[in-house]
């Protein structure tokens, strides 16, 4: 039977003459890399004091959220699902309306917000996880338009067009955070839970899983990889960590409006990701940050905002289309 | 009672009866040839044992449980693993990755215990890593464990598929024309590779057009022509079946 094809001492000989030292100095550099990123991120607040570049800084968090988890279904599974914004506006107005009509804390909030977004798109998953392709990426579209009418015309409920304001401070272990500063350490921690909660995914058989389904489906169900299950994993766990990103932008900005959460969002998530990379876990993170200095250096040319970000993406898919950091091209 | 059997599997493609009524055993540890023109049927037939087409009508039995139906994947986890006739390897992922990946069945990792035993996890994760390397150093792809699968040479592209499927720890394996592509020296090296695996007992169903290479490999021989069963037998009567020969001058004629 096949278990005598693997000879330990074969094996054993294999590991230590060369792959040791190899994957122990990728290791290594891992490691260095990820301790200077944190060490550089705990301390930028003290550097940077403005609050204009601390509120940029913040945004930057919520946008590195929101697509290290598109990353998982866009990049790794190979969905274009244009619906994010809609699970990241669920997240938003979940916490809104539960903390500001229920009172309910932040924290329970952002769970609440969090599962909703995780129900909704089990619902939306189960036919999406049928259909392909193109009719995968119309009923995300869909959905998120119908997210958006909800949010503008349900004015009781959702407030309407004004949206909901005057959502309260959050209390984290009794701690209000007020501050920008605050609420960046606040948003770090959220970054680095999502990070870690996704690396751990993504070096798994479940990451392995998505990845060959986004190769090659087929090819991936004869592996044994049952394919619609997957592809609902890498979608609703997405929109999970998408509805944890709302929920923060919604005690931060202490304000949720339908427009926060338009196709548009949607799009430039997409366009972020394309441009850091994907397949890479943490490469989005240089998409998030060149589109957004990018358009923030652009700032006084408003209307032209999406003529820039259309230009870098132009730029990117041309020279280097497999984005800055990215390990597969879009479609090959 | 063999390891595999069908019982008078049928299927069309709209007017085209692409298997016709095929009654098939194969036993465990055997090696069987299946040969035939172009569109005799040959994939068609792996394709409905693996449970990527649904027959018609018929049955497939495997290791004496009914298979008839059942989708892809639980296929696979019963214990039949394949490759494809047109190379489908996971090209943008690593060699040790695509090996990996083709272990999904054996890694019992589901998303709890990643978070909830985490060590346990990980140990799962390294014991796969090294029977990988284990099969990898079978085919002489463990230098190449890093490497894209798409920079490998096609013959090695077509061993790492054959790795892939054996990673599932398979009963059965059946090979879609493994030597399609491949120059002497890879077919020499394919050859050998099967040799080995089948002196450590595996069973394998291989199509191939390559006469010399599957008469000296199999211990059985199936001829389909136009979706039925036409011969059956041990290799030297197959060669020296002039019908045999006829289906196939015929078939050349047509071209
Ligand atoms: N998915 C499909 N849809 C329609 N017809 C198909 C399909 N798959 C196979 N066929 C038809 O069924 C017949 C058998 O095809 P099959 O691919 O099994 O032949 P084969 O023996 O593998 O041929 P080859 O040696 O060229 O690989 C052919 O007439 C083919 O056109
Ligand atoms: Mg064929």
């Amino acid at each position: 039977m096949p278990e005598g094809t693997v000879h330990e001492a074969e094996v054993h000989a294999v590991l230590s003459a060369r792959s040791k030292p190899r994957s122990n100095g990728t290791i290594k550099k891992k490691v260095v890399g990820l301790s200077a990123a944190l060490v550089i991120a705990l301390v930028l607040p003290q550097v940077v004091t403005n609050t204009y570049w601390l509120g940029l800084l913040n945004f930057l968090i919520i946008y590195s959220i929101l697509c290290l988890s598109l990353n998982l279904i866009l990049g790794f599974t190979g969905l274009l699902s244009l619906g994010h914004a809609a699970f990241y506006g669920i997240g938003a107005y979940t916490t809104a309306i539960l903390m500001t009509r229920y009172h309910v804390g932040f924290l329970p909030a952002m769970l609440a917000s969090a599962m909703l977004a995780l129900v909704f798109s089990l619902f939306l998953g189960i036919p999406a996880s049928k259909v392909r392709g193109d009719y995968f990426t119309l009923l995300t579209i869909a959905f998120g338009e119908i997210f958006r009418l909800i949010a503008q015309a349900w004015i009781g409920f959702t407030g309407g067009a004004m949206g909901i304001v005057g959502i309260p401070i959050p209390k984290v272990f009794g701690m209000p955070i007020r501050t920008e500063t605050q609420f960046y350490y606040l948003g770090l921690i959220l970054l680095a839970i999502t990070f870690v909660c996704l690396t751990i995914i993504v070096q798994s058989r479940i990451g392995r899983a998505l990845i060959a389904i986004r190769e090659d489906e087929l090819a991936a169900k004869s592996m044994g990889i049952n394919t619609p299950w997957y592809i609902i994993m890498a979608f609703t766990i997405g929109s999970f960590f998408a509805a944890v990103a709302g929920s923060f932008l919604a005690v931060y900005q202490t304000t949720v409006t339908p427009s926060n959460f338009r196709l548009e969002e949607s799009c430039l998530m997409i366009i972020m990701v394309i441009v850091g990379g994907m397949g890479n876990l943490w490469a989005p993170l240089a998409g998030v940050l060149i589109m957004t200095l990018a358009t923030e250096m652009f700032r006084s040319l408003a209307e032209y905002r999406m003529l820039i970000i259309g230009g870098i993406m132009m730029l990117v898919l041309l020279f280097r289309p497999q984005g800055i950091f990215g390990s597969s091209a879009f479609k090959d | 009672m063999g390891l595999l059997e069908t019982r008078n599997l049928v299927k069309s493609f709209g007017g085209v009866m692409a298997i016709n009524d095929i009654t098939l055993d194969l036993e465990e540890g055997d090696i069987l040839g299946v040969i035939g023109p172009n569109g005799s049927g040959k994939s068609t037939f792996i394709n409905l044992l693996t449970g990527i087409y649904r027959p018609d009508q018929g049955a497939i039995r495997f290791g004496g449980h009914d298979i008839t139906g059942l989708p892809a994947h639980q296929v696979t986890r019963r214990g039949i693993a394949r490759t494809f006739q047109n190379l489908r390897v996971f090209s943008n992922v690593s060699v040790l990755v695509n090996i990996l990946i083709g272990q999904h069945t054996q890694i019992q990792n589901r998303l709890y215990h990643l978070f909830l035993t985490p060590l346990a996890a990980r140990k799962r994760e390294k014991a796969a890593e090294k029977k990988a390397l284990g099969l990898l150093k079978m085919a002489n792809l463990a230098d190449r464990r890093d490497e894209l699968a798409k920079s490998l040479p096609y013959g090695e592209q077509r061993l790492l598929e054959i790795c892939r499927a054996l990673a599932s720890n398979p009963r059965l394996l059946m090979l879609d024309e493994p030597c399609a592509g491949m120059n002497p020296n890879e077919m020499d090296t394919l050859a050998d590779f099967i040799r080995e695996l089948r002196a450590k007992g595996h069973t394998i169903l291989i199509i191939e057009h390559n006469m010399p290479f599957i008469m000296s490999l199999a211990d059985r021989i199936v001829v389909l022509d136009a979706g039925r069963k036409f011969k059956d037998g041990p290799p030297e009567q197959i060669q020296n079946d002039p019908e045999v020969q006829d289906i196939y001058l015929g078939k050349e004629d047509d071209i």
